[in-house]
Parts: C-alpha cells; structure tokens; sequence
C-alpha cells in the first residue's frame, strides 16, 4: 500500500532540525519572558463560539474554522489568544491583583486564502500585559489628576510590552528591572550613533514599524466631508498609499503616505498630537537601545484601525488594538513576523474597565527569517513539509 | 539595490515608460531579450520578467520589491500590496461583451465568458440578471462570438478586435489602468528611493 505524506494546505509537520530550532527558540523566549515575570497560561484550542459573536468583525469570522458538536454547541478552533484570554479573565478581575503578567505558547488556526507564505496553523508565543492603567483609589476625588495618571500608567504599559518585543526580536535583555531609568538613554544602554545606523542599515535587519490606532480618525472625518469619498474609501487609500485618491484629501493626510507622520504632530489635532509626540520621542530612545532593528513611525499602516464606527469593520481580523499598535517585519516576507499593541477596549466591551498591551509572535517567521540570535545559525528547513509565514497576532 | 517586477505583455512599454520618468536610465535592458533577470548596476536594481497573473504574488512575497501590473489582476487576485500609482499609459476598460447591445432583462439567466471570474461574480452580484461564470483563459471574444456564452466581461482598448469578430461593447464597466504596486516591507526599507520615483513620476504627468 502506497502511503501519502501530503499534508492539508498552510499546515506542516516539523521534524529534525526544524523541530529542535524551534523548540530552541521558544525555550529562549519562555526564559526572557518569565525572567521579566511573565507567568505562563495554557489554554485550549477548542472554545464556544457564542461568547465572541459581537466581538467578531466580518474579517475575523472570515478565517474561523467553526463546526457543530455532537451536543449541538457551536465551537471554533482558536483562531487567536488575546480575546479568549480576555473571556477568561474578564469577569475574574475583582478578585485578582494587578497588574497581571501573563504569556502564552500554542498554535493558531486561522482560514487563509491560498497564497505562498500564507499559513493556517501558526505556532505563536505572546504576552499580555493587563491592568496597568487604573488610577489609584487616592486619585478618585480629583477626576483631571487621575486621568493624568492613567495616561501615564497606560504609556508605561505600552513601554514596557515595547521592549519585551524588541528584546524578544533581537536577543535583547528586555524592559529594565522596575526602578531602573526609565526617561531617556542610560549609560549603560549608550550606543555609538554612527554604529547604530550601520546596524539597523544592514538589508536583513528587522523592521518594527509603530503606529497609533484612532490616531488618523479626525483626520480621516475631515477629508471625507471634504471630498465627499466614504470614510473607509479614505482610509483604504491611506493604509495602501494610493496617493493620487489621497491627493483630493490633500494636507496632513498626503504627508503620512508619503512620510509616515505629518510635518508637524499639531496637524493632528491636539490629543492625537500629544500622542505622536510621545510615540516618535520612544522612537528615538529605543532606536538607541536596540541597534540592530529597524524603528520607524508609520501611521498610514495603521489607518484602518480606528474606533470610527464606518472604519471598525474594516480593520482586518485584530480590530480590537485602540492606542499604541505595531508589528514587524523580518526577511523579505510582506507578512509581519510579529504584532502588538494596546487593546482596553476589548476589556470594556466584556465589561471590564482595565487596559490591557499584548504582543505575538509567529515562531515559525521569525525562524524562517533567521532573525533571532536563538534563530542562529540560519535553521536547515529539513523534513519541513509546508512553508512558513503568516500572520501574527 | 530594488528588485522590480515586469510584465511580459500589453504593461511591459508602460512600465518602461513609466521607470524612464522615475529616472532610471535602463541601460543594459534589452527588450524582448530572453533573460528573466536583468541587474542594472547603474540604476541601482534589478528587473524581473513576470507574467501579469504572477507578478503580484511575486511582490505581495517580498521576492520581488515593487513591480508594474494592471488593476485588472489587481482586482482578479486581491492581496495585501500597496498600490501607491496609477500609470496614464496603458489604459483600457472593462467592457461586457455580446452579440448585440443589449444587457438581459430583470431575472434572466445567462453564460458570461472571462478570464476574470472573480470580477465578474462581483458584477453580476449587483444585476437584476443573473450569469454562470464560463472560465475561460484566452480569446474570450470567440465565446459569444461562437455561442458558447451570451456575455463576455474582458478589457476593450480600441474594439477593433470585437468589431473584427461581429461584436460590441455593450457596458464600460471600469477603467483598467498598470499599477506601480510595492510590497509592504519593501516601503519601510525603500521609502526614500520610492517617494522619489513617485515624485518624478507624478512630475512627468505619467501617473493620473
């Protein structure tokens, strides 16, 4: 009897060195995250259907594989961690101390067109970052004080997820212990400027691209009523550069195809132009910090997500992110190795008033790309039977 | 160095119009020659020579940087590509295609030959007729022409060949222009080199 060994479209079996290189990279990453008190949660790739329904946008439910128990429920195979975690965990916040450090390891199975590059079951490991953004009870009579508060406590979140990520791409060290400097460069960390450009010159060195989900809204609002083209028509142009359709908007919005970021934040209007600001000052300090990557503000990637109703639907299969949002790209691939960002809103929508930063990335990316010092050297793709890519997150 | 796709075919003089008024010089590149990978030193990059129907996913997997592609692959495939130009070189439409220049009536059932079922599955979606999607992969005119469908979707430039074979345009549905199309790692590695070709492109008027 002639046996196949033909696996299902976007699905691979690792054997020999792939096996051990992955395993070699996953261990490398469990031991900087836990180092960085991250505790691990297991969870199961079988889940009801029903809870996430309203969570769903029509991308997301595009990529379910669901079906019908035996017993009649509907149930879906896991097609990402963060809402599940966040199912689990919402309800149960009361009683648990904040903030909570969490990581997971496990595989995704997510329907995708048939396209090279393009996986079905992906192999991530993420962290979740969750109630760093409440104020202080102390804070509670003086509603400007403690919304100062959860700013900052919010942007430190984000901070901190930031690092891990850019630790985990490159073999860094990760976030600084708390106490350690946190404004500005410290000696330790000092990088010669000319060396650092070199690094992050070098053709295969990753990009990690960050942007501001809702940052574009107002902007977007106001070239739609200038122009008279949908909200979403906008924002599709913005985010694939069409800049012939982005031209009849004209101004701040012609600037972020072209540049990233407008001329001048203010052109954003205030609150976005805070938050800018902030972001391109992180920008320059974690540019210094981690040499060999890539940093750059880009907020015409991210102009679809938004939490503009006519934009919400259109923000792909992780529209839950509501501030700092970013991803990275490693190897020539167009599909992120790695993606994250800032997601209370999906906390509020299940009825819990915390923030919440997380952050995956696809195992099998990164190894392909070779990026990773766990990665090296570049990992044989023996006994590999399907090929690797895929989108995070 | 930028790796840029080609297509073989109708886009291939655009495309070389459209990278001689980015300001690449192209010397060394040899039309209709047989080589499928020309390095041009000189300009800083690499051509690859790609059917039309490849291309996107040559770029849309970062293999090739950036390249030039109608929109009618374009909408036909999908993808996650930037799309930052439209070529004015180039240009033809959509049209449907019979035997005579009538559509169908409300509630009618057709056969429509393309080479573009996805495309057409979207048009007819909107229609008060309805059509099978006959997939057919070249000389689409002979369908209606021989009786294999009522319809045609296919692109039209001057109609002569409809008219040659007994035919007529019976709707322009969309205009069909080359693209510049530019994978998404590639812009964030490029972006400079891109911009400029984009400026000097919009400068000579060769992108509308």
């Amino acid at each position: 009897m002639r046996v196949s060994t033909a696996l299902p479209t976007g699905v691979a079996a690792l054997l020999f060195e792939s096996a051990r290189a992955r395993r070699q990279l996953e261990g490398r990453l469990t031991a900087l995250v836990e180092g960085h008190g991250y505790a691990e949660a297991i969870l199961p790739i079988l889940d009801y259907l029903e809870p996430y329904e309203s969570l769903l946008s029509p991308a997301s439910r595009g990529e379910l594989y669901r079906f019908i128990d035996r017993d009649g429920e509907q149930l879906a195979l896991r097609a990402d961690f963060t809402p599940m975690l966040a199912r689990l965990l919402a309800p149960r916040l009361a009683s648990l101390q904040l903030p909570l450090r969490l990581f997971y390891r496990g595989d995704v199975v997510r329907y995708s067109e048939n396209r090279p590059g393009g996986r079905r079951e992906l192999y991530q490991m993420g962290v979740e970052l969750l109630g760093m953004g409440r104020p202080a009870a102390s804070d509670a009579a003086e509603p400007v004080t403690a919304a100062a508060a959860m700013v900052a406590t919010a942007a430190a979140a984000e901070r901190e997820v930031l690092e891990l990520f850019l630790a985990a791409l490159t073999g860094g060290d990760g976030p600084r212990p708390s106490g350690g400097p946190r404004d500005g460069v410290g000696a330790a960390d000092a990088v010669d400027a000319a060396d650092a450009v070199d690094a992050a010159d070098a053709a295969d060195a990753p990009q990690v691209v960050l942007g501001l989900a809702g940052c574009l809204d107002s902007a977007l609002a106001a070239a739609a009523t200038a122009t008279g083209l949908p909200v979403a028509e906008l924002a599709t142009a913005v985010a694939r550069r069409e800049r012939s359709v982005v031209r009849r908007a004209g101004g701040v919005l012609l600037a972020i195809v072209e540049a990233g970021v407008p001329a001048a934040p203010e052109e954003l209007g205030a609150p976005a132009a805070a938050r800018l600001r902030w972001l391109l000052a992180l920008r320059d300090e974690l540019a210094g910090r981690f040499p060999g990557v890539r940093l750059s503000v880009d907020l015409a990637e991210f102009a679809r997500f938004s939490r503009h109703p006519d934009l919400v639907a259109e923000a792909g299969a992780r529209s839950y992110y509501d501030g700092l949002v970013f991803q990275a790209y490693a190897g020539a691939a167009a599909v992120p190795v790695g993606a994250g960002g800032r997601y209370g809103s999906l906390f509020r929508a299940l009825g819990a008033d915390i923030d919440a930063v997380g952050f995956s990335l696809n195992l099998d990316g990164l190894l392909e790309a070779g990026q990773t010092a766990a990665a090296a050297p570049a990992v044989a793709r023996r006994g590999t039977t399907a090929g690797s890519g895929g989108g995070p997150r | 160095m930028i790796r840029v796709a080609l297509p073989k075919g109708r886009n291939l003089e655009p495309a070389l119009g459209a990278l001689r008024a980015a300001g690449l010089g192209l010397a060394g590149y040899e039309t209709g020659g047989r080589g499928l990978r020309t390095a041009l030193p000189a300009d800083e990059v690499e051509l690859l020579s790609l059917k039309d129907w490849d291309l996107p996913l040559y770029v849309e997997h970062g293999v090739a940087d950036c390249g030039i592609v109608g929109s009618d692959v374009l909408e036909e495939i999908g993808g996650d590509l930037l799309v930052p130009a439209r070529l004015a070189a180039g240009r033809c439409r959509f049209a449907l295609i019979g035997r005579s220049r009538e559509l169908p009536a409300a509630g009618c059932q057709v056969r429509l030959a393309t080479k573009y079922p996805a495309t057409a599955r979207r048009l007819v979606a909107g229609r008060s007729w309805g059509a099978e999607i006959v997939r057919l992969s070249g000389s689409v005119e002979l369908a209606p022409a021989l009786r294999l469908a009522e319809l045609a979707l296919d692109l039209v430039q001057t109609g002569r060949t409809l008219a040659d074979n007994g035919l007529v345009e019976i709707e322009a549905v969309a205009e069909v222009a080359p693209c510049l199309v530019v994978n998404r790692a590639s812009f964030q590695r490029h972006r400079c080199r891109i911009n400029d070709w984009l400026d000097r492109l919009e400068a000579a008027g060769a992108v509308a």
